[in-house]
């Protein structure tokens, strides 16, 4: 197996893009190609997950691979919920490094306001058990609630925590060009002061409107080559040292322990143990947090705080931009953006320039070992990844 | 007419498993089809719940109960909740109802109702 | 004898009570200032609603082109009871609400427009202008419609209005919903939010002048993008179109 290296990376805004989905995969990938000087490439993944429902395309990687005028390479769609990104990753890894490419582009894209704010809940609410939860109007935010209903029941959570999350994101985001919300919150405006209810609505008790992540839309890339092309692109170098995978049952109810992520958990474990370092040894995280209530659950699941002090350490300020393990610096899902199959790929895009020291305002001092989580789902497919900085 | 939920109860080994799975999730041994359809109990324990203030499109109300209830067998259910103050623990009953509707199907499914 | 045709052209116009100006806090800390605005102040307010006239997305447009219409009727005294509250922040425009009064028991609700997006501004504002129907001019009854889906879920499905489709509202003549007075003090709790008195300096601020939002929806920049996709209803922007690409 040889090392897989990241060479080039390249980003949309997230936000509301007036652009076809189609061009939201390619300008990415566009950039990426420019910033390393690449003029062809083997093979190209792309992650998505509406494409047929929302945006009326199938075959969404030959159209892309077209638009970016890069016939005839191969190309596949990759589909595994909002954790498509870190999957499509995955597959691009395994083309690396088992020899069959040299040059791998993914790129992660979602459209998702091409339909109305329902439509795109909805959608999304297709990933639940079709008989066991859709049918009774279950979404994401609906399992989201019940799931915080216990965690806050079971380890002291409160809601004034699951506002620091929303906080301190946004302010990560400021520093962030490519995020979709630039304004920062405050504990005052949305849980303190007597209009927080009609500023923070309720969405699924205990969850409101500033602990869920917005729509976006939005594109990423990442381009994955051997060692030779990485040293000859001339920026540092990036390896992608660790990769886990986990799944869970389909219905939330069929959890042992209904407050456990076990799928993070293993993905996570597996992740470190084949980059060979311990979750104390990473420098800067990307998890997923669609809702705010994830930030805390898998920073723990994962294994960077003991189980049950995820929001302790919040609370001191260990996950801040200053502190010892910086959380979603780039402002997560939650402020970033959530444009579902380009989020994993968004995730590998923040690490990749942390590690390379390009994060300008939000850099994390130092940052030589960063890690992704990428929840699919409500946690029944769970991928994550580890980099590392090399020289 | 009374009617239920179903359980697909493992030919091999007698697992009741809700919902259902090609493989017995219990003993991985039963061929295709090797399950016998028992209805699942209707009495339970809440163990989480939620009011969803964002409902999908097909429902026009402000809020829907949702929640988690751990039956009288052990099996876990979803389900929508009819239940004014619903508490955590509390014993609930239910009744299989119209749950969803969208422009030409019914869907049926569980409602609790306090116990 | 000379005959005062501008006497002739004007309703008759009543004296009513002003809207007490209150202050909210929002999600950003942001402190926003709610109150009502005189006819001297229109023409510092219309144009920053005529840029939007352009926007051809979530009906902006079209709302944006009433309203333009409802203020300046306004301003030329050719609407007969009409009332007009802005919100500010900082002093600049953040949203603009009107309605007028039929009767003395029945008001109409004319627009809500949200010039700053992303801060439930537009809730904020609704709110504001429901208020001043049922709790200071004493109304029984205002009769509402939605020009986008988003008005529609916000108002008509979460306060459960009720149907007054027998009754044709003034914007385009259709059936209208009704907040009665009984709806209103139900929904008191999260329709009744602010503060009073605005402190003194917020007033000030707001009221030495209606500065320019610093973030107003805009026309696309590549009118053309949008229409390579199948569904471009997001950006659809084909009068904008006609107009730049028009001489092509």
């Amino acid at each position: 197996m040889r090392d897989v290296y990241a060479v080039g990376i390249g980003i949309t805004s997230f936000t509301r893009l007036d652009y076809p989905l189609v061009e939201i995969a390619a300008y990415p990938g566009l950039m990426a190609m420019r910033e390393s000087g690449l003029e062809k490439i083997d093979h190209l993944y792309v992650a998505n997950m509406g494409a047929s429902r929302i945006n009326h395309q199938t075959g969404l990687a030959s159209a892309v691979i077209d638009n970016l005028s890069l016939t005839p390479a191969g190309a596949e769609a990759i589909e595994n919920g909002p954790a498509s990104g870190a999957s499509a990753i995955k597959q691009g890894y395994m083309a690396v490094a088992s020899g069959l490419h040299n040059i791998v582009m993914v790129i992660g894209a979602e459209r998702m306001r091409e339909v109305n704010n329902l439509e795109a809940t909805d959608y999304v609410a297709t990933l639940t058990h079709p008989m066991a939860e859709y049918i009774y109007g279950v979404t994401l935010p609906a399992l989201a609630g019940m799931f915080t209903r216990l965690y806050m029941l079971k380890y002291g959570v409160t809601a004034r925590h699951l506002a620091m999350v929303a906080v301190k994101n946004h302010r990560n985001a400021m520093n962030n060009f490519f995020a979709h919300l630039h304004e920062e919150v405050t504990l005052e405006g949305i849980l303190d002061s007597p209009e927080a209810l009609t500023n923070n609505p309720i969405v699924a008790d205990p969850l409101r409107f500033y602990d869920c992540c917005p729509v976006s839309d939005g594109g990423a890339c990442v381009i994955l080559a051997t060692g030779d092309i990485a040293k000859k692109a001339g920026k540092p170098m990036v390896r992608l040292a660790g990769i886990g995978q986990a799944t869970d049952t389909h219905a939330v109810h069929d959890r042992k322990e209904p407050t456990d992520l076990l799928a993070v958990r293993e993905a996570a474990r597996q992740s470190f143990k084949m980059a060979g370092i311990e979750p104390g040894d990473v420098d800067v995280a990307e998890l997923h947090d669609a809702f705010t209530i994830l930030e805390i659950a898998e920073s723990e699941e994962v294994g960077f705080f003991p189980r049950g002090q995820g929001h302790l350490a919040l609370e001191k300020g260990e996950t801040s931009l200053g502190g010892i393990l910086p959380i979603n610096t780039s402002g997560g899902l939650k402020a970033r953006g959530h444009p579902v199959g380009a989020t994993g790929v968004a995730q590998a895009h923040e690490i990749i320039v942390q590690l390379r020291g390009q994060a300008e305002k939000r850099q994390v001092k130092d940052a030589r070992i960063g890690f992704t989580c990428n929840f699919g789902g409500f946690g029944n497919n769970v991928v994550c990844l580890t980099f590392v900085k090399e020289g | 007419m009374e009617m239920s939920i179903y359980g697909y109860k493992c030919i091999k080994c007698g697992h009741v498993q809700y919902p259902y799975r090609t493989i017995c999730k219990n003993c991985h041994k039963n061929n295709h089809n090797e399950f016998e359809i028992v209805p699942l109990p209707k009495k339970g324990k809440l163990l989480t719940f939620t009011h969803l203030y964002a409902p999908p499109s097909d429902y026009e109300v402000v809020s829907l109960g949702l929640g988690i209830v751990e039956l009288e067998d052990g099996n876990r259910i979803t389900g929508q909740l009819k239940i004014d103050q619903p508490q955590i623990g509390m014993s609930v009953a239910g009744r299989v109802e119209v749950v969803r509707r969208d422009e030409y199907n019914k869907y049926w499914g569980i409602v609790f109702y306090p116990a | 004898m000379a005959v005062d045709l501008e006497k002739i052209l004007r309703p008759p116009e009543a004296e009513l009570p002003g809207f007490p100006p209150k202050f909210v806090t929002l999600a950003s800390g942001e402190d926003m200032v709610i109150r009502q605005v005189s006819r001297d102040e229109i023409p510092d307010i219309l144009p920053y609603i005529e840029p939007l006239i352009r926007v051809e997305r979530d009906f902006y447009h079209i709302v944006a082109a009433r309203v333009y219409a409802e203020l300046l009727s306004y301003y030329t005294h050719r609407v007969q009871d009409e009332y007009v509250l802005v919100a500010q922040i900082n002093g600049e425009l953040a949203s603009v609400v009107n309605g007028r009064l039929v009767n003395n028991d029945l008001g109409m609700s004319y627009h809500t427009m949200a010039l700053r997006r992303g801060l439930r501004v537009g809730a904020h504002a609704f709110a504001a202008k429901m208020e001043y129907h049922m709790d200071i001019l004493g109304q029984k009854e205002v009769l509402i419609v939605a020009e986008s889906p988003i008005g529609f879920r916000r108002w008509m499905i979460e306060y459960k209005l009720e149907k007054r489709f027998h009754i044709p509202h003034e914007l385009g003549g259709v059936p209208s919903w009704a907040l009665t007075r009984e709806l209103f003090d139900r929904a008191r709790q999260s329709l009744v939010v602010g503060r009073r008195p605005v402190p003194e300096h917020l007033l000030v601020r707001a009221k030495t002048a209606i500065l320019p939002p610093s973030d107003p929806p805009t026309p696309p920049t590549d009118l053309l993008a949008a229409t390579r996709s199948m569904y471009d209803s997001t950006a659809t922007a084909l009068i904008e179109q006609r107009r730049r690409l028009g001489d092509i």
